[in-house]
């Protein structure tokens, strides 16, 4: 499969804290989901690869562009949707106003051409009808949807979100699965992500970091396949699971290395993302 | 660690692309639409328009020297340009308050070409005032009553001065970082341009200032005014191009358009104040082109009636309505004084310059009557006053020593065929009383009134008894005589005679 998105050896550290050590990986098209817990360095991988900040050490390019370069670097913007972990707005700026702006900053020169793909990515994250409004009358989720819109306009290449689904109750989070879903046909989309349900609906690759390093890279079902024969069900917690907890039906889930005789039970994506984590800081700790 | 061995995709074409210049552009006419939109910048320019249609509607009394008014454009602008400098300022730092900097900061428009876009939007205001520059002077131009002409380089200082407080606002945002930097420049300039007094003295230093408004109670001919308009006008071009250009180089423009054209700009900046700060100083041509026209003047003489008008040629048109004057004048006249040719001469006293208030001596030629460069309003009864005392007395200087009867003669002859005679009278005294002494305005030497003269005058006016002006022209040689008291000339004209005795010193 064509590799939009190659990195190498991508390094990166703040004073003495090391933020990516060692990062390579590929994007293809479709969603790829990057778990990980805080400080793993998700958040700065991704403003590595969204040219916010260079990176010490390493090589990436995005669509065959050398972002190292002045030239390519700008290839690579023209080419990058990027919607940030917090993303800011202009508060008295409508919907369709914000959205124009980002399209005028990424070189949307064409007044109607332009105002054209506002509008068509309003309508893609379900907007249109409030696309007049000012964005403080707007909603948490519609407001995380702008953003969305913002990082669509002009069809970028490659997209990446970071967090897009923090902050929105369930009802607003699958209607922005639909919207990444939808985001991911025919683009790379490198979704930044805690929830492994959204992980495990939407991508096709999914990425585990952990202090800094790629723990692991493969399908959802290569990260699941991680906990076979590793999580077990039994009444009381076992003391010797890596975790476990008290499901609804009273029965507490086990996931690590199960006793004999231990009642296996049905793995999950979360399960092998628990098990890569608990790899890693066994890894580390030797 | 790595994975999944592909085949590298090749480059694409970015869908949708477009290049720097065009997006600026367009970042430019974004931004010049939400700064037209801000309060500060409406409230200015509604401000701006509902004083030009204020001031322009009764300015220079409907008698406008355009050499004049071309200046008259340039202190509003002062208003429009601080709000400019507000609402760039604040658009400039929008990114920073509200947390997109970050996100904008990966988009494709650099910083510098963003700062550009900024520094660009100010220009549709300035065009806009423009506008307003061209209407006001238009109107003003289209007036009957308007002469001389307007110079392009003064009516670029208010558009210039707008865009030079624009591109000041994008480079205290750009530099500063806050939305609280603007407000506060905007109070100290403020202080600086309005409160204060430092742009209106005729130094070199004083035209670093955006608007240097050296204004003189008289109108010189505008090849005499003298002032170093273009270089001023390059002076203010170069530093708001240079605001902009410094703008962009703090935001990272480095490259050969931004340092070509900071170079350049600086270089017209500096060019241009450095000449302006020489053309403070007249020329020795422009000095005796002065001295020339205060003491020998190049006029062009034309005959209205039996009399001869004298202008400089850019008051040429003017001489009709001052033949008008005098007209009305020697038709309340009577004796030889009803046909009496005169000279009108036009006299100004340019040695000084325009910022100067002179007094031009009173002449001692017979049937010969000043007339200055400012028309309309008060200069019409003092005008008439002028006219009317030459008649009775016989020369300007003769007519500003009058100290008896005559008096009521002349301004009777200067106000009783105006339109408010009693207003003319109050207008054309100094001190706008209608009773009591007082001097009397004229276009040289002052005339003056006693007490007794102006109750006279002011009963003649108020009331004219029947057949008054009959017996003005019957009794002429008797109220024009040397020493006529005002008592008698009160009875030959049939009202009361004043209480008190005639006495100059009054």
């Amino acid at each position: 499969m064509t590799s939009t998105v190659s990195a190498s050896g991508l390094s990166l550290h703040y004073g003495r804290t090391r933020a990516l050590d060692d990062v390579s990986l590929r994007l293809t098209p479709g969603v790829t989901g990057l778990l990980g817990p805080n400080g793993a360095g998700k958040t700065t991988l991704l403003r590595v690869l969204a040219t916010a900040v260079p990176a010490d050490r390493g090589a990436f390019t995005v669509l065959g562009h050398d972002p190292g370069t002045s030239r390519g670097r700008q290839e690579v913007r023209r080419r990058l949707g990027y919607l940030p972990q917090t993303p800011g707005f202009h508060p008295d700026f409508t919907a369709f106003e914000f959205v124009d702006y980002v399209a005028i900053l990424k070189e949307l020169a064409d007044r109607r051409e332009r105002h054209r793909e506002v509008r068509r990515v309003l309508e893609e994250v379900d907007l249109a009808d409030v696309r007049g409004r000012r964005i403080k009358k707007l909603s948490g989720g519609m407001r995380q949807r702008v953003a969305l819109a913002a990082a669509l306009v002009g069809d970028p290449g490659f997209l990446v979100l970071d967090e897009p689904t923090v902050g929105l109750d369930p009802e607003q989070r699958m209607r922005f699965r639909e919207l990444i879903a939808g985001a991911g046909e025919g683009r790379t989309v490198l979704l930044s992500t805690h929830q492994t349900e959204d992980v495990a609906m939407l991508c096709h690759r999914v990425i585990v970091m952990a202090d800094g390093a790629v723990r692991f890279e493969g399908t959802p079902a290569e990260l699941t396949a991680r906990a076979a024969g590793r999580v077990w069900s039994s009444t009381e917690k076992d003391p010797g699971a890596k975790a476990g907890w008290r499901t609804g039906t009273g029965s507490f889930r086990n996931v690590g290395d199960p006793p004999p005789g231990a009642e296996p039970a049905e793995p999950t994506l979360e399960d092998g993302y628990l098990l890569v984590l608990d790899d890693a800081d066994t890894e580390v700790a030797a | 660690m790595s994975a999944v061995l592909t085949e590298e995709a090749a480059p694409v074409r970015a869908q949708l692309p477009d290049r720097g210049a065009r997006a600026v552009l367009a970042l430019a006419r974004f931004e010049a639409r939400k700064l037209l939109l801000t309060v500060p910048v409406v409230i200015a320019f509604v401000a701006y328009v509902a004083w030009i249609v204020w001031r322009t509607r009764s300015s220079w009394d409907g008698y406008p020297a355009l050499q004049d008014v071309d200046r008259a454009t340039q202190s509003m602008p002062m208003l429009v340009g601080l709000a400019v400098l507000l609402g760039a300022a604040r658009a400039v730092v929008r990114s920073e308050r509200h947390g997109t900097e970050h996100h904008f900061g990966v988009l494709v428009l650099r910083p510098w070409q963003r700062t550009a876009g900024h520094a660009l939007s100010v220009a549709p205001a300035a065009l806009l005032t423009a506008v307003c520059v061209a209407g006001q002077f238009g109107w003003e131009a289209l007036k009957p009553g308007a002469v001389g002409h307007g110079s392009p380089a003064e009516l670029a200082v208010g558009p210039l001065t707008v865009l030079g407080f624009g591109t000041l606002g994008v480079l205290l945002g750009r530099l500063t970082r806050s939305a609280f930097a603007a407000p506060l420049l905007v109070v100290v300039l403020l202080f600086v341009f309005v409160l204060g007094t430092g742009a209106s003295e005729e130094s070199g230093l004083s035209w670093l200032a955006p608007v240097v408004s050296v204004t003189g109670p008289d109108t010189l001919p505008s090849d005499l005014m003298g002032r170093p308009a273009a270089w001023h006008a390059l002076y203010l071009a170069g530093a708001a191009l240079c605001l902009a250009f410094l703008a962009m180089a703090f935001s990272g423009g480095r490259g050969a358009f931004v340092r070509t054209g900071l170079a350049l700009s600086l270089a017209a900046a500096v060019t241009g104040g450095v000449l302006q700060a020489r053309g403070v100083e007249p020329s020795p041509e422009l000095t005796a082109a002065r001295e020339r026209a205060s003491t020998h003047p190049d006029l062009r003489c034309t005959e209205h009636g039996g009399s001869t008008y004298c202008a400089f040629p850019e008051w040429g048109p003017r001489t009709g309505t001052w033949a008008g004057i005098v007209d009305r004048v020697q038709a309340v006249a009577g004796g030889a004084a009803h046909d009496q040719a005169l000279v009108v001469r036009q006299r100004i006293d340019a040695r000084y310059g325009p910022g100067t208030d002179t007094a031009i001596p009173a002449s001692t030629e017979r049937h010969r009557v000043t007339v200055g460069t400012a028309w309309g309003g008060n200069r019409i009864p003092e005008f008439s006053s002028a006219v009317a005392a030459v008649l009775v007395a016989g020369t300007e200087e003769a007519g500003s020593e009058l100290c008896d009867g005559r008096m009521v003669t002349v301004m009777w002859l200067s106000l009783s065929w105006q339109d408010d005679p009693m207003g003319a009278l109050r207008r054309v005294r100094l001190d706008d009383s209608v009773s009591g002494s007082a001097i009397v305005l004229s276009p040289t030497n002052p005339l003056s009134m006693t007490e007794g003269q102006t109750d006279v005058v002011r009963r003649l006016l108020e009331n004219p008894p029947a057949g008054t002006g009959a017996r003005v022209k019957k009794h002429w040689a008797e109220l024009t005589a040397p020493g006529v008291t005002t008592a008698h000339v009160a009875e030959v004209l049939g009202v009361a005679k004043p209480e008190k005795a005639d006495s100059c010193e009054d």
